[in-house]
């Protein structure tokens, strides 16, 4: 059984639809491979316990906290951090447009989390209700309790893209 | 041994199995990482090996099979509150998964398995677990034995050993016409609540057929009471037997936890609140 065990591990990741192999030590969490190890720093290093959602990213289409996600056990995921949100001509997506209008962040270090989870529910749900928004944005602290504006810009969002839609 | 932690990835249930048989103590079994990567973050533990299970085909998917419903130890709390096996079979647990602190981001990654072999007091998924008499198939020395979740638990200082793996769940479907309820009371910030209680209820007319409680977050462990309130049965809901319910599951609490949830007396207190609260929901849902 000794052969099993790696020193090391090779991971080939899709970040933001580009490929990455990698080889990394097995102790290291996704949060230090995208932040250290690739420099997308838009990912925040928040509470390091997964309460906060600072750190958030997409893995496979689902939002994860990647500071408690061991890097080693992705294999070949796909991973959408919050600089894989923007359009690829480098305009905003509707719903970071949306956090925009609305003044949804404040200080931004939550954005990570509110924009990717957002993005989530208007994906599998076009029309959430109140309660919907709350179940979708409940792993996620905003420090500055700007949550009322964060709830208008997830509105704004549900509407600017029923308007693209018809 | 290497200062720096290594890595296992099998690829089989016969594998995993072989690689924990032979590794010490220092071992770590991981599969969403939402148990492990905070203490490991904090330097609360320091695994020496991880035991990566991710790829062990086995452990995956909710199937039914011989009138039961299997949940693979790898099946994450998002897909037991939105499979429909759950949402139709076993009503209480899939509301029970959507109480799971942390947001979509730990209901995407935390997993059953690693919830349950936490056996951490205020965890949200064993309670409804008991009420619903799970059972649990454990891999260990090669081969898999079917033990009740109670029975494992009652060890819960050793836990399952760091050799063993826990397969899957395995639940019998919710009778029809029974009413259930989870109740719990979260007056802190966070994901914890401060007592908590699963409550399954069959009904005769307006009287009490049979009722199934298990009260937690208030002691070390989730504690069936059923026993306890068997005087329940044949009764008609009032206040006053909602009265005095609530004084019966204070009483059983003999050693309440004290921590930032609340303390002791409190906790005694709110345990036979939520499960009052839980009786009378899942009268109101009975049929």
């Amino acid at each position: 059984m000794e052969d099993m065990l790696e020193d090391t591990v090779l991971v080939n990741l899709r970040i933001n639809g580009k490929p990455h192999e990698l080889e990394i030590p097995p102790h290291t969490s996704l949060l230090d491979l995208l932040r250290d190890d690739l420099n997308l720093t838009g990912t925040h290093m928040g509470c390091m316990t997964g309460h906060c959602g600072a750190c958030t990213v997409s893995i496979d289409g689902r939002v994860a906290k990647s500071c408690i996600t061991l890097a080693a056990t992705l294999g070949r995921a796909k991973i959408t951090t919050i600089e894989g949100l923007t359009k690829e001509d480098g305009t905003l997506s509707a719903v970071q447009h949306a956090f925009w209008d609305e003044a949804g962040f404040q200080c931004a270090f939550c954005a990570p989390g509110m924009l990717l989870c957002t993005s989530e529910l208007l994906e599998g749900n076009p029309d959430p209700t109140d309660e919907d928004i709350e179940k979708a944005l409940a792993g996620n602290l905003c420090r500055c309790t700007g949550y009322q504006s964060i709830r208008r810009a997830v509105k704004a969002a549900i509407a600017s893209n029923k308007q693209a839609a018809e | 041994m290497s200062l720096y932690p290594v890595f296992a990835r099998p690829r089989s249930l016969d594998q995993a199995g072989e690689v924990l048989g032979s590794l010490s103590s220092g071992a770590m079994i991981i599969a969403g990482g939402q148990e492990v990567m905070p203490s490991v973050n904090y330097g609360m533990l320091m695994p020496e090996v991880y035991v990566d299970i991710g790829q062990v085909k086995e452990l995956r998917g909710i199937t039914e099979a011989d009138g039961a419903i299997h949940i693979g130890a790898l099946t994450v709390h998002r897909d037991v509150q939105d499979s429909d096996v759950t949402r139709s079979q076993v009503p209480l647990l899939a509301y029970a998964a959507a109480q799971v602190g942390g947001g979509w981001q730990v209901h995407n990654r935390g997993t059953i398995g690693g919830n349950i072999v936490s056996m951490h007091p205020l965890y949200d998924i064993v309670p409804s677990l008991l009420a619903l008499d799970a059972e649990v198939d454990v891999l260990k020395d090669g081969t898999v034995d079917r033990v009740s979740l109670s029975d494992l638990m009652k060890d819960a200082s050793h836990g399952l050993g760091s050799e063993a793996l826990l397969v899957r769940v395995v639940i019998k479907p919710m009778p029809s016409g029974a009413g259930w309820a989870y109740e719990k009371l979260k007056i802190t910030a966070g994901g914890y609540g401060s007592a908590n209680a699963a409550a399954i209820v069959a009904m005769d007319g307006d009287k009490i057929a049979s009722l199934r409680l298990v009260v937690g977050a208030v002691s070390e462990l989730p504690q069936d009471l059923s026993q306890v309130l068997s005087n329940c049965f044949g009764q008609v809901w009032s206040d006053s037997l909602a009265s005095a319910l609530e004084a019966k599951v204070c009483d059983a609490i003999s050693n309440p936890l004290s921590d930032h949830q609340g303390d002791g007396n409190w906790r005694k207190a709110m345990a036979g609140v939520v499960a009052r609260r839980a009786v009378a929901a899942a009268i109101a849902k009975a049929r």
